[in-house]
């Protein structure tokens, strides 16, 4: 077995949420499509988007995965959690019990399945952490909270679980970070979405301009919505013109370097990336290099989100991505 | 429409022996508890349905659409239709119709969003 010297590539399923949605594969046919196509061999599901069982996992699924694995060839490294809080919509979230112990079912079937980390997020009250921690070094299972837009590594969240990181003090805890929190530009296959649903230029236009001012991005797609109303937009163009500030945000690229040392692995988000292997939305010259140079050799699994608003496939996306990703780290 | 946005699902439009049977796919990208889930609105050919007596049947499981939100803890499955079916009402094998169907999801672990996903296809009932 090699020993990595620095970051791996690899994929996560999410990439492929159209082919999975419509239908077209089935867990076991994705999997050796994407083993085919030589994007592994390290990968990332979501447990609550390609198994069925999820959060419990049985004996048995989890024994006809682990074949899955060995007759594809792939790594299981990651499985995405969800920090599901508000399961009644309008109403109190569930008691802090019930969801340190939802934590523990994804945890216990993620390890049962063979992966070796999971992806955890910021819905899970800081406090709880030294519940859940025991359990996860119990298991020998490590869990990275996903740092995803509008966060980044100067958010108070980020800061708050990073306290708690350095009191807790183990290597089981640590950082996912997420690209489309420090994204340069809004992706123009998004803009191009959005003027194929009949976004008028004049609310594009305000859309890169307000995306680019400070202050939190509820904030500014409310400032956008009160414009573009004022202006007589319809609201079906501003919702497509508002998908940017739900999923990406322009803080500091370099800011990443505050979270090398705790990455465990990260989600390499992208949106489009042409034949020149750059990707058109977030700079990857700028921030693969910290993680190569910090140390980090773990997996970043390329991450294609271009089906929020594309129905298109993410296999050849994916392909660049990597091609890309791998220049970038070899530069 | 997106695949993610869909909420008409591939079955279709059916009748069954306990009612009309229509095929809904969940718009997420994940599995969601039913319980974030909400049937805002179902009209047929223009015409607003009484969803009062509608019941969800799901994987071997049936409940009344109007105690949906008690399933915290039944997953609906991303790639799965689920099926909200009518008692008591019928269309004739064979014939076209209109049908607008919204359904709402709640994500559980994004407070205070909900997105509504509305869509209109023409269905031939089977």
């Amino acid at each position: 077995m090699t020993i990595p010297t620095g970051p791996q590539v690899g994929v996560t399923l999410y990439s492929f949420t159209n082919e999975w949605l419509t239908r077209q594969y089935d867990l076991p046919g994705l999997m050796h499509e994407v083993s085919a196509r030589g994007l592994g061999p390290n990968i990332e599901i979501i447990g609550f988007q390609s198994f069925k069982e999820f959060p419990d996992v049985s004996d048995d699924f989890a024994a006809r995965f682990k074949d899955l694995i060995a007759e594809t060839g792939l790594n299981p490294v990651s499985c995405a959690i969800n920090s599901d809080r508000f399961l009644r919509p309008g109403q109190q979230p569930i008691d802090d019990a019930s969801l340190v112990e939802y934590h523990k079912r994804q945890l216990r079937s993620a390890k049962k399945m063979g992966f070796s980390l999971v992806r955890y997020q910021f819905a899970l009250p800081v406090e709880l952490l030294p519940q859940i921690a025991p359990y996860a070094e119990e298991l020998d299972i490590r869990m990275g909270v996903e740092v995803h837009a509008p966060m980044w590594a100067g958010h108070p969240a980020v800061q708050a679980y990073g306290e708690m990181y350095d009191k807790l003090n183990t290597p089981y805890l640590g950082w996912i970070p997420d690209f489309g929190g420090t994204a340069s530009r809004i992706p123009e296959s998004m803009l191009d979405a959005a003027r194929a649903a009949g976004a008028p230029e004049g609310l594009l236009d305000k859309l890169k301009e307000v995306w680019l001012e400070p202050g939190m991005s509820h904030e500014k797609a409310g400032r956008l919505r009160e414009w573009a109303l004022a202006n007589g937009h319809a609201p079906a163009h501003i919702q497509a013109a508002s998908l940017a500030f739900f999923i990406l945000a322009n803080n500091d690229p370099a800011s990443w370097a505050a979270l090398v040392d705790r990455t465990i692995h990260i989600h390499g988000k992208f949106y489009g990336v042409g034949e020149d292997l750059v990707e058109e939305a977030i700079d990857y010259a700028a921030i693969l290099p910290l993680f190569r140079d910090g140390g980090f050799t773990g997996t970043i699994v390329s991450e294609w989100e271009g089906h929020a608003y594309l129905g298109t496939d993410g296999f050849e996306q994916v392909a660049r991505h990597q091609a890309m990703c791998r220049k970038i780290l070899a530069g | 429409m997106l695949p993610v946005e869909r909420v008409i699902g591939e079955e279709g439009l059916s009748a069954a022996p306990q009612g009309l049977r229509l095929a809904m796919r969940l718009p997420w990208y994940r599995s969601l508890p039913f319980s974030t889930v909400a049937v805002a609105s179902l009209a047929i050919d223009g015409e607003p349905v009484d969803l009062t007596d509608a019941v969800i049947e799901y994987d071997g499981s049936a409940w009344p659409l109007a105690a949906n939100g008690e399933q915290v803890d039944s997953f609906w499955f991303v790639r799965d239709s689920a099926y909200l079916v009518l008692p008591g009402r019928s269309l004739p094998v064979g014939s076209a119709h209109e049908v607008a169907l919204n359904v709402t999801v709640s994500p559980p672990y994004i407070p205070g969003m909900t997105r509504a996903n509305p869509q209109t296809e023409m269905l031939t009932a089977r």
